[in-house]
């Protein structure tokens, strides 16, 4: 059954009941708050739609020859389809070359499994990546991505004895540019940019000064909690968020926070990641997503 | 005879004073003050149904209670949730010492595990500083076999902190290289074997059944479940499923410094009642401060 298909079950399991209209409705508010509260959406998110979903399904009144059940799952999805931007499946194709990307996000959210990803997505397709590696700060991290970069056969530039990540990012763009490559994927430093955290938000706008990237691209854990939305409108505010990748997406997180951190940044989610290996990035589907939010069905 | 009446008398003037002096609030107060509790303890990253049941305990407590006139309603409520959300957390301190554990057993065996990124590595360099710094030997063992640069990255921690070392080969079996690193600490008579495991989804049936041989192979005296502080309600399911794959003797809360709210600690404890051991609260090898309630307490207020 399909997503849509299931929830059209639940509204009219809901309004089938004995109750008048206005308190299935409101039962079924209460339970949709519930969903995605327990999804990890942002509170203040879920309260704003479902008072959203609730005034239009009070005051509005279905067009001649639709029912009432259909009418009321259809302010439901196009409430929470209008949260993540609509229905539309994003573009992934650069529409110029070279495309430059800057991948930004938390400590651990899985920048630098993400970064490979991607190469081998455009690569697959053709495309020339190059990825590079500006993380001065986490050991090992220049390591991490050159292997990664060996197991997809793709060029690779960083420089382990530097901890000037504004300086690498210069000068590895030149060099992938030089090698004709044509899609330039950027891993930074993971970074939460609270307390003692805040400098780095400026060294992240340092380096997008430094390279002017084509994307800038959040890396959301699928997992995190309400911290998403204050979060993502952190770092967008620093440097202003073109698109967000899911991660971890293979475990059992709802990914609310991301669609929360899309709802702060306006941004458009592209990838999701189902996996720790490098074939595992799928684009991204809004139906499916909602769909699993709900807890209907699973990817 | 006199007495009886004398009795019946005083119990009705207190009964008076009572409702003079005290009061109870009505079910419709109670549900709108519990609703918004249970908002903010959401808010806080507390999982919903950890929530939902500290919520539902300070309702039976606030329909029940009677609260002296004096004394605002919301003050009252605060009071009671504070207190509630107190005797919860302190159930998470517990009695493990991983310093004096170290010198009964010698070495003391402690396997780290956890989803894909929550830091497990960093807090394992953490806790080898701490020992360093009270004078006990410990050895890191990298049993991630998987990920990119994993090895390397513990070995440079490693070699920063003048901690020995031992890893694997990439592909290598994660359970024999827990074996070397066990045998290593036997023959130089160190205090404790600090094991990485490779990040995993608990729903990965086959990575959890290998990390069940690790456990297996290497016995642990300790297993640590680290956990994101930043993680919403999947805390409570992470935490489930690695107790009930090869059991959780206690947790390390991370990225705490994140503006983090704490609620996952309490996921924890309500979800499968473990102890907290330590918060990480930084990237530095000092950022590891020992659980305290109050602290979370006042993080989630």
């Amino acid at each position: 059954m399909n997503v849509l298909e299931n929830l059209k079950k639940i509204v009219s399991d809901f309004l089938r009941g004995k109750e008048p209209y206005e308190i299935a409705v409101e039962n079924f508010v209460k339970e949709l708050q519930k969903t995605l509260l327990r999804a990890d959406v942002n509170v203040k998110l879920v309260l704003e739609l479902t008072k959203n979903i609730r005034e239009r399904a009070l005051k509005e009144r279905p067009p001649p020859y639709i029912s009432k059940q259909e009418w009321f799952i259809k302010i439901v999805y196009d409430e929470l389809s209008s949260l993540f931007g609509g229905d539309i499946k994003p573009q992934v194709f650069p529409v110029k070359t070279p495309y430059i990307i800057m991948l930004v996000g938390v400590q651990g959210s899985g920048k630098t499994t993400t970064a490979a990803k991607i190469a081998y997505f455009y690569k697959r397709y053709g495309y020339r990546p190059c990825l590079i590696c500006t993380d001065t700060y986490r050991p090992a991290a220049y390591e991490q991505l050159y292997q990664l970069s060996k197991q997809i056969d793709v060029p690779f530039c960083g420089d382990p004895k530097s901890s000037d990540p504004i300086d690498i990012a210069k000068k590895c763009l030149s060099y992938c540019i030089n090698n004709n490559t044509n899609i330039i994927i950027i891993d930074t430093a993971g970074r939460h940019g609270y307390g003692e955290e805040e400098y780095l938000l400026k060294e992240m706008q340092d380096i997008a000064k430094a390279v002017n990237p084509d994307e800038v691209m959040l890396i959301i854990d699928a997992s995190i909690g309400q911290k998403a939305y204050d979060l993502a409108l952190r770092f967008h505010s620093a440097t202003p968020i073109g698109s967000i990748v899911i991660t971890k997406l293979d475990g059992t997180a709802k990914g609310g926070g991301a669609l929360s951190a899309v709802a702060a940044t306006k941004a458009i989610i592209k990838f999701i990641g189902t996996g720790e290996k490098i074939p595992e990035l799928e684009v991204f589907d809004p139906r499916r997503f909602v769909g699993r939010i709900l807890g209907l069905g699973d990817l | 005879m006199f007495r009886k009446i004398k009795e019946l008398f005083k119990s009705i003037t207190t009964q008076i004073v009572d409702t003079i002096k005290y009061r109870t609030v009505s079910p419709e107060e109670v549900e709108e003050l519990v609703n918004e509790v249970l908002l903010r303890l959401v808010e806080a990253d507390v999982a919903y149904d950890a929530a939902n049941i500290i919520a539902t305990r300070l309702k039976e407590r606030l329909l029940n209670a009677k609260i002296p006139r004096s004394e605002k309603v919301e003050d009252f409520a605060i009071g009671l949730l504070r207190s509630t959300l107190l005797e919860i957390l302190k159930r998470g301190v517990s009695e493990i010492n991983l310093l004096s554990m170290s010198s009964e057993r010698k070495p003391l065996k402690i396997v780290f595990m956890g989803v894909n990124g929550v830091g497990k590595t960093t807090t394992i360099a953490k806790v080898a500083y701490m020992f360093k710094k009270h004078g006990l030997k410990p050895v890191i063992v990298a049993a991630d076999t998987f990920r990119a640069a994993a090895q390397e990255q513990l070995r440079e921690h490693s070699k920063k902190l003048g901690v020995p070392f031992v890893g694997g080969k990439y592909g290598a079996d994660p359970a024999s290289v827990a074996f070397d690193g066990i045998a290593y600490a036997y023959k130089h008579g160190l205090d404790a074997v600090l094991i990485d495991t490779a990040g995993r989804m608990h729903v990965d049936v086959d990575l959890m059944n290998e990390l069940r041989k690790i456990v297996r192979v290497s016995k642990p005296d300790l297993k640590i479940l680290v956990l994101d502080a930043l993680t919403g309600n999947d805390a409570i399911e992470q935490a489930r499923v690695f107790n009930e794959y090869v059991g959780v003797d206690a947790v390390i809360l991370t990225k705490v410094d994140a503006d983090a709210k704490g609620g996952a600690a309490l996921s924890v404890i309500i979800g499968i009642d473990k102890p907290i051991l330590y918060l990480g609260t930084g990237q530095r090898y000092e950022d590891l401060v020992p659980y305290d309630p109050e602290l979370i307490l006042k993080l989630l207020l």
